[in-house]
């Protein structure tokens, strides 16, 4: 069935949110900083953690896993900052996202994607590119750009629980 | 080819500004002959550059403009009030042309046609009275420019010449894309076709070419095949030959010989008709147009802007890091490093100035346009209206300056529609026919304040009130000052206009003015009476990246308020605060509302604590910010939140200390609003 797909290998960083893996396409990932003085900004939503100084630039921090709709981030010595550059209305902003921790870097053959699980319209499954099973392992590969450009909170557990139930199944 | 096109535009809209500069300069004064000049030149390079970037239009436009000036410059055409209309109209037409030179709309090729026709009006209507008509020679050297000259080139490329790759009618080609010209190609060497080989050549050329271009440009064209060919390039004579009717026919009888004409016999017919062309004449007015070229000199160059905001960003980055390293070196006993230290403060300190100094634009680069505004619209209006600029060397950063624009265009547009009178109404008041706007720049501190200020009808105050009231803006019982019935100018949706117009009063205006304003830090002022005229005065600051701040803290967390807004600072105790309902704290002898921003920012009260209060101005009155601490003043480098947080109101930016710690920058007004808000939302729960 793959015979006719033009592969095309990709590089995907993946990282753990609880005991989700999820992964982001490495060329939207600068930078992997560790936990650094966070500058808390008063009044703001509660998955902006604040700003932190990257060598002199003040970069907006995200707590992902607030973002997706998970308890706010326990600071552990595993816990990372990713730096992402997206874009963001046509002009490109860093941001920095913090996960529970970084795992490693895959080639992943654009043929090993599966499709992101359609899972009715009140999931927003736009935000996932495509599932990748590793192992017994479902990793989920992101679409940053429109998870941090846009201003809702995803609630991605219960899609990660549904797509278990889906893709679990059949495999 | 993008970037160069690019980079012709801005070339060219900063041509086209200068036209307008001049030409509003030389309305005032019309025997300015240096500025005639000045405007021939900019058309002049706007044509030459047009074409070579395929905006074929702007160059086929400003060639005819350009004969207008030359008859000018020349004294053959009076510079008068419709050749200025027609020019300034031309200019603007320019703009468009410029951006939407490959836009086919019909409009604008209806009135690129309309002013071409005029253009030519104004050209072949040239007999001015008290002028003598120029005849019909000189007229003509001048349709064709006075600063080209004729070239006679010869051109016989060895037969071998394709065995290099070269072809030769291209090199004709390149040659015939500097000017007009008449090529004649002689055949007669190619054999019959049985003997032909096909791979040489055997054709040779006569070329009779007017150009602007120097012989050394055309010698460079044959640069590569100097080797390969007979070549002879030689100046025939000054002018354009080729467009001579004359010129033309007596060369056309001699080609039906079918031998080489030769420079000889060109140059004998050139001279015959030299004599009859006052070319003379001519040939001094070349030079005088070269010699004036020359007189530039680089005394600035031009860079683009996003260069310097890089530039400005690297420094900013360097001042932090120099904070960085000073706040070492005192923790550390080494006296070497001590020096070393010092000496990049000095040296960081002195490029910081520099750097905030190449980036500040004098006012100047704004008033042409609202000269032309000015202009058009009293004309369009019917009155008469002159507009003074005063210390418009007064320099500003380049993004203020841009975020100036449109408010002061709006000031001017109200000040002509609705302050100045009309010729009649001044005249019953005793007033000057000529209603004036004078706009008046100057330094105070680390502002630059800027007033309009116009000799009109003024504000009527009982006027506006009676508006507010019938808006629901205030209530009939309400009383208010002078001042504050001005502020309500300010407020959106209000416009004292009894007729709209389309110049000023759709109810968009002085809000947005005044929010324009105040996004550049910036305030503004009115003042006014009745049948003299209103004032405003805008006061921005020097620049926007830098900023005087006091730096305080809020548990651990350090905020920086600008100093200007400081008034002064007051250590309490935290049982003066502890408990209160009214917010309210005595102060010097005078009550203030204050707020807690521990309780502002949902943190918990430290009661173990003495806090301070910093007594700020908001609008016309006093409120306090309760602290925990305050650390002192400092100058801050203000950097962006970025966009995730373009929500966040109290915090208007950031800036990194010299610890690398960031310091939050609370926006005094807004934050205030926004506490102001919580405490009315929270009564009316209650």
């Amino acid at each position: 069935m793959n015979n006719e797909v033009n592969t095309q290998v990709k590089s995907y960083l993946t990282f753990k949110l609880g005991d989700e893996v999820f992964a982001a396409n490495v060329s939207k990932v600068l930078n992997i900083l560790e936990l650094t003085k966070i500058t808390k900004v008063p009044k703001a939503p509660a998955y902006m953690k604040g700003v932190i100084n990257l060598r002199g630039s003040v970069l907006p921090l995200i707590d992902t896993r607030i973002k997706f709709g998970m308890s706010e981030t326990e600071f552990t010595n595993n816990t990372c900052i990713l730096v992402l550059d997206i874009i963001l209305s046509g002009e490109s902003v860093r941001i920095g996202a913090l996960v529970d921790a970084v795992h490693e870097v895959l080639e992943i053959d654009d043929s090993q994607i599966l499709p992101p699980p359609s899972l009715g319209s009140k999931y927003k499954s736009e935000f996932i590119d495509g599932m990748v099973k590793l192992g017994e392992e479902f990793i989920m590969l992101l679409n940053v750009e429109l998870i941090f450009s846009t201003d809702d909170i995803l609630n991605l557990k219960e899609v990660t629980g549904e797509v278990k139930q889906k893709f679990g199944d059949a495999g | 080819m993008d970037k160069l096109r690019q980079k012709f535009i801005e070339e060219a809209s900063e041509h086209i500004r200068d036209i307008e500069q001049s030409l509003l300069t030389l309305e005032s004064n019309p025997d300015n002959h240096e500025l005639i000049e000045k405007i021939f030149r900019s058309l002049h390079t706007l044509k030459g550059s047009g074409a070579m970037f395929g905006f074929e239009k702007i160059s086929e436009f400003t060639h005819e403009l350009e004969t207008i000036y030359d008859l000018i410059r020349n004294n053959k055409l009076i510079l008068g009030k419709e050749v200025f209309d027609l020019t300034l109209a031309c200019a603007d037409h320019l703009k468009i042309l410029i951006s939407d030179e490959k836009k086919d709309n019909a409009e604008i090729n209806e009135e690129y046609r309309n002013l071409l026709e005029k253009i030519h009006e104004v050209y072949s209507g040239e007999s001015m009275p008290g002028k003598p008509s120029a005849n019909q020679k000189d007229k003509k050297t001048a349709d064709t420019g006075s600063d080209l000259s004729t070239y006679y080139i010869y051109f016989k490329p060895n037969a071998d010449i394709f065995d290099n790759g070269t072809n030769p009618l291209f090199l004709i080609d390149e040659l015939t894309s500097l000017g007009h010209f008449m090529a004649i190609p002689y055949l007669q060497d190619i054999p019959e076709i049985e003997t032909i080989e096909p791979y040489r050549c055997y054709t040779h050329w006569e070329v009779i070419f007017a150009t602007s271009e120097s012989s050394d440009t055309l010698n460079e064209i044959f640069l590569f095949v100097e080797d390969n060919c007979v070549l002879d390039i030689q100046k025939l004579a000054n002018g354009n030959l080729v467009d001579n009717k004359k010129f033309v026919k007596r060369i056309e009888k001699l080609k039906e010989t079918g031998k080489d004409i030769g420079i000889d016999a060109l140059k004998i017919i050139s001279e015959d008709l030299e004599q009859s062309v006052a070319s003379k004449v001519k040939k001094a007015l070349g030079d005088e147009f070269r010699t004036s070229f020359r007189d530039y000199t680089i005394s600035s160059i031009r860079v683009a802007s996003e260069k310097l905001d890089h530039l400005m960003n690297l420094v900013s980055e360097l001042v932090t890091t120099q904070a960085r390293l000073s706040l070492y070196s005192e923790n550390d006993s080494s006296s070497e490093l001590t020096a070393i230290s010092e000496n990049i403060q000095k040296l960081s300190r002195q490029l910081r100035d520099l750097a905030f100094e190449i980036v500040l634009v004098p006012i100047d680069t704004l008033i042409t346009r609202f000269q032309r505004l000015v202009r058009d619209l009293s004309k369009e209006l019917g009155k008469e209206v002159s507009f003074i600029a005063k210390g418009t060397e007064t320099e500003l950063d380049k993004t203020i300056i841009e975020n100036l624009t449109d408010p002061l265009m709006h000031i001017i547009r109200n000040c002509i529609d609705h302050g100045i009178e009309t010729t009649e109404e001044r005249l019953k008041k005793g007033k000057p026919e000529q209603g004036t706007i004078l706009l008046n720049a100057y330094h105070s501190s680390t502002n630059v304040h800027i007033e309009i200020s116009d000799d009109g009808k003024g504000i009527d105050a009982e006027k506006v009130r009676k508006k507010a009231v019938a808006k629901g803006l205030i209530t009939e019982d309400n009383y208010l000052t002078e001042k504050q019935i001005y502020e309500l100018l300010f407020l959106p949706g209000f416009s004292t206009a009894e007729h709209v117009t389309d110049v000023s009063g759709r109810g968009v205006g002085m809000d947005v003015v005044k929010q324009k304003i105040t996004n550049i830090r910036g305030e503004i002022e009115i003042e006014s009476s009745k049948n003299a005229g209103t004032k405003l005065t805008l006061k921005v600051p020097l620049t926007l990246s830098i900023i005087d701040g006091l730096l305080v803290r809020v548990e651990d967390i350090f905020y920086l308020i600008p100093l200007s807004a400081v008034e002064k600072i007051y250590a309490i105790n935290h049982e003066d605060i502890d408990g209160k309902f009214n917010n309210l704290i005595v102060l010097g002898g005078e009550r203030i509302p204050y707020f807690y921003l521990r309780k502002e920012f949902n943190l918990e009260a430290d009661n173990n604590i003495n806090d301070q209060v910093i007594v700020i101005k908001y609008e016309t009155q006093k409120v306090g910010l309760v602290v925990d601490e305050v650390i002192g003043e400092y100058q801050a480098v203000l950097k962006p939140l970025g966009r995730h947080y373009k929500n966040q109101e109290i915090i208007s930016a950031a800036t990194i200390l010299g610890d690398g710690t960031i310091a939050l920058v609370i926006d005094v007004n807004r934050a205030v609003n926004h506490f102001a808000n919580i405490i009315t939302h929270m009564e009316e729960k209650i």
